[in-house]
């Protein structure tokens, strides 16, 4: 069927979306908030959606799996010290030492990996938030800015304030359960996102653009 | 320990047993780690993907060695 019409992409980004980009947020390929990511493409995107905001878990929420693993280094160099693996012969525990460390460097790729790719995206027409749950397991949550009812953000803990990151919590319009629904509504969570003000600002202004738009 | 005449089963044995059995289910755990991290690069697509890809192949291939020489052992 021919197109009779095609409207034309007229919303362009405001200034203070702009400013919030340039001055609040910066990051690497590896960083927990970057913004205008290049060369990034997500499954669902549209040709013409633009990514403003990637995020993840700040970095420092890996402190636990890291501070696990530099143990777990050290403990074969105390094999001896366990009676009843003295009593293995050198083989043995040589296989069972290269089996330890197989398994450490197994739960630091995979710990690596579930924190690089559970991401929270954020583009000029919705807000999606990627859940990879164990390796065989994802849920995408999409909510569009036009359904976006209220933003808020939570932050507590020493590390939290220390390093300034927190949950930030969309709550929409949507009938439909999210699995991290609260309080009967539906909302979804970024959680532990760093610079959690500035995302609360960015997407209250998003959501604010948006209406003006349909107005 | 004779369970079976003649055979004479030590505590090395059994946990050289398990260690190979566990060396096996590691590399499976491995092959399911590169689907996935295939998968996830569909869903959210980087450009470090590729170099992520690289490592997790890496990952498999000394799983691979490692359990080869275990088990032949």
């Amino acid at each position: 069927m021919p197109e009779v019409f095609k409207a034309e992409k007229t919303r362009e980004e405001s200034e203070e979306i702009k400013k919030l980009l340039r001055e609040s947020f910066t990051g690497t390929a590896f960083g927990s908030c970057v913004p205008r990511p290049s060369k990034f493409r997500f499954e669902s995107q549209q040709d013409d959606e633009t990514v403003l905001l990637l995020g993840r878990r700040h970095f420092v929420t890996n402190l636990g799996w890291i501070a696990a693993i530099c143990f777990a280094f050290v403990i074969p160099f105390f094999w001896g010290e366990f009676p009843f693996l003295k009593a293995l012969d050198g083989n043995t525990l040589v296989s069972l030492t290269m089996l330890w460390y197989l398994g450490i460097l197994l739960f630091g790729l995979q710990s690596f990996l579930m924190w690089f790719y559970n991401v929270y995206i954020i583009t000029d027409e919705r807000l999606i938030d990627v859940d990879f749950m164990g390796l065989l397991n994802k849920t995408v949550n999409v909510a569009q800015l036009a359904r976006v009812e209220d933003v808020n953000y939570t932050q507590s803990g020493f590390l939290a304030s220390m390093f300034n990151y927190g949950n930030v919590i969309v709550q929409t319009a949507s009938e439909q359960k999210t699995p991290d629904s609260f309080k009967g509504g539906s909302a979804f969570t970024f959680e532990a996102v760093a610079y959690p003000d500035k995302v609360t600002s960015m997407i209250s202004q998003l959501t604010e653009e948006v209406e003006k738009t349909w107005r | 320990m004779e369970i079976i005449p003649g055979v004479v089963i030590s505590f090395s044995m059994v946990v050289g047993l398990m260690v190979k059995i566990s060396m096996v289910l590691i590399l499976v755990l491995s092959l399911i780690m590169i689907r996935q991290e295939s998968l996830m690069d569909r869903v959210v697509n980087l450009p470090v993907g590729k170099s992520l890809k690289y490592i997790v192949w890496a990952f498999f291939s000394l799983t691979l060695l490692t359990t080869v020489i275990v088990v032949l052992a």
